[in-house]
């Protein structure tokens, strides 16, 4: 045995002669895992009806719309009719708990050409899987969700699940449920979906149409099918019982027979008024079938490669901006790790600032630089800090570890930065903006120039940051003048172009005599 | 089960005939087939298959009209009807 079948074998698969056995008694048998059949559902149970009905609609779609079976795909959740998933001899998938849709919807997205349909019970897809489903239904993906609802948790022994009616019996509400229960066509309608209709197993033939015509849907399509569970669920309440105790053995007949008599059809009823009623006793009185809603909207795929048309443009777009940008050799002399924190209050251009230096570094230097930064919730006014890390070598850490030079331009950010700087760093503040306390710390190299002041002179205040820039391009000298140069025109709105460059070249101007 | 009135197409239309194969084996005795069979053309027997349930039985082969309804609501792929090129026998009339 080869060394690969052997590792396929110990994984629990099966060769191929085994799982490709087909009985051929019947003549859904083709579609049907031969090696696991007889199936586990209880004598009664509407489960083995609901898939009957939708391998007739798989194969009707076969025959007549030329269906290739092989991109059929079925995913299914946990339960009892999560077992739909082993049965059909299909690509098919048995997931987590709840997670049935998630794993649909990256089969769709990742796959476009598969019909993927998502079979799984109410307790997966309204109980654990609910959040899952109403966002499924709001993106309006192309997949079909089958859920069948037998109005509680069947495979651990019958308790109340989401859409168990008020006032039913089950094994864990003895006196009736207080709960009240999901509309499951209500919710997918008001999650987005753009099919939704509902059939008892009861009217198979009906059923079989609307799987067909949920099938061929582009855009999300659910179909509710109400199923006996004769074992737990019709065990509590009168509607599994009947009248006559001869028949107590046939209590999933019984339910069967009950939706003969409380099943009504209508066809593109609002959903609103599709909830299951149920009289004082909790026997189901009123089940409103047929196809509630089709209304074709814009599929979630289709959306997806519009936005990604316009996405591909808009790069091209600025990439022929990017690629007309000055080219610049880059600096070959060793840089030292240089570490500045900016410091001011939101609005001042503090997180530009910092970005602007990074750009200008790697970009037009050709060095390596860092950026991070801190700031409070507003969006003006509050403390806002940025930390840039500029050097020759690649970095490791991202953060300041000593600060070497800060550009500070609020009172409040020099209280809050200038205790961090090393010993004989440089500090740069906007004189008109930061007033030096007595006990200023004489250890560092402090320079100051009325920026705020500088920009306003020039026509807009808000070039106070170039100002800054300058000065602290001129004195620190870690990243070149042209590259600053270069990279402020890159971030900076065209119209304020002219203004911002005029306060970088003030202040590199007057970073240049101070240091004379 | 009889006609209340005659049809008005009843000589034109002519009733299909289904053969009905039933796989005893399979059966798992929910009863669905004996009670919506419209035709009633299914009884439960008194045999049991090796799972100890009572498959249906065929009372009357003939009165299939080969709806397929039996096929469809049966949950365990144990029946199948296909079609015979027979008519099927017609039933009573109440005016004749």
């Amino acid at each position: 045995m080869a060394e690969s079948d052997m590792r396929l074998e110990h994984s629990g698969h099966e060769p191929d002669s085994q799982s490709d056995w087909v009985t051929g008694l019947h003549p859904m048998d083709v579609l049907l895992r031969g090696e696991r059949l007889p199936h586990i559902w209880c004598q009664g149970c509407g489960l083995g009806t609901a898939l009957t009905t939708f391998i007739g609609a798989l194969q009707w779609l076969e025959k007549n719309q030329n269906w290739d079976l092989d991109k059929v795909s079925v995913v299914s959740g946990i339960g009892c009719t999560g077992r739909i998933a082993g049965y059909i001899r299909l690509d098919s998938f048995h997931t987590t708990h709840g997670r049935a849709i998630p794993f649909a919807t990256g089969l769709k997205l990742v796959n476009s050409e598969l019909k993927v349909v998502v079979i799984s019970g109410d307790g997966d897809i309204a109980g654990i899987g609910g959040n899952h489903f109403i966002h499924a239904a709001r993106r309006n993906l192309d997949i079909t969700v089958i859920c069948v609802n037998n109005f509680n948790y069947g495979m651990t022994g019958g308790q109340s699940g989401p859409t168990t009616p008020h006032g039913a019996r089950t094994v864990t509400a003895q006196y009736g449920n207080f709960e009240h229960p999901f509309n499951l066509p209500y919710l997918a309608a008001a999650g987005g979906a753009s099919f939704v209709a509902r059939w008892t197993v009861l009217h198979a033939r009906r059923l079989e149409w609307t799987l067909r015509e949920a099938m061929m849907h582009s855009g999300f399509s659910f179909v509710e099918i109400i199923a006996p569970c004769s074992t737990s669920y019709a065990r509590w309440n009168l509607e599994g019982r009947g009248l006559d105790p001869q028949k107590l053995g046939r209590r999933g007949l019984e339910v069967m027979k009950h939706y003969q008599q409380v099943g009504k059809i209508g066809h593109d009823t609002h959903p609103k008024d599709a909830a299951i009623k149920v009289n004082e006793k909790g026997e189901i009185n009123a089940i409103v079938e047929g196809v509630f809603l089709n209304e074709p909207k814009p599929e979630f795929r289709a959306a997806i490669k519009h936005k990604t048309q316009i996405a591909k443009e808009r790069w091209s777009a600025a990439k022929k901006v990017l690629d007309a940008r000055l080219k610049l050799p880059g600096r070959n002399d060793v840089v030292e790790r240089t570490e500045v924190q900016l410091g001011g209050f939101g609005g001042q251009g503090i997180m530009s600032a910092g970005r602007i230096i990074g750009q200008a570094a790697t970009l037009y230097d050709k060095i390596e630089a860092c950026f991070t930064q801190s700031y409070g919730p507003e969006a003006r006014g509050g403390a806002a800090g940025s930390q840039v890390v500029v050097a020759g070598e690649p970095i490791h850490h991202p953060h300041l570890i000593a600060p070497t030079s800060a550009i500070i331009m609020s009172q409040e950010a020099y209280v809050k930065y200038v205790p961090n700087l090393t010993s004989n760093g440089t500090l740069l503040i906007d004189d008109g903006l930061v007033t030096l306390p007595e006990d200023h710390r004489q250890d560092l190299k402090t320079y100051g120039i009325p920026a705020t002041q500088i920009a306003e002179e020039l026509g807009n205040a808000r070039a106070a940051n170039s100002a800054m820039l300058g000065f602290w391009a001129a004195i620190v000298g870690a990243v070149s003048q042209a590259a600053m140069r270069q990279s402020l025109a890159d971030s900076v709105p065209p119209k304020t172009l002219e203004v911002n460059l005029k306060a970088f070249d003030v202040g590199f101007d007057k970073g240049v005599e101070v240091l004379k | 089960m009889k006609y209340w009135r005659q049809p008005l197409d009843r000589d034109r239309i002519q009733v299909p005939c289904g053969i009905i194969h039933i796989i005893e084996e399979r059966c798992k005795g929910c009863g669905f087939c004996v009670e919506f069979c419209p035709r009633g053309v299914f009884v439960i027997s008194k045999r049991t298959n090796p799972k100890g349930y009572h498959p249906p039985e065929i009372t009357d082969s003939s009165q299939c009209a080969d709806c397929g309804l039996c096929a469809l609501l049966c949950p365990d792929f144990a029946i199948y009807v296909e079609s015979s090129q027979m008519p099927a026998k017609d039933r009573d009339v109440t005016d004749e």
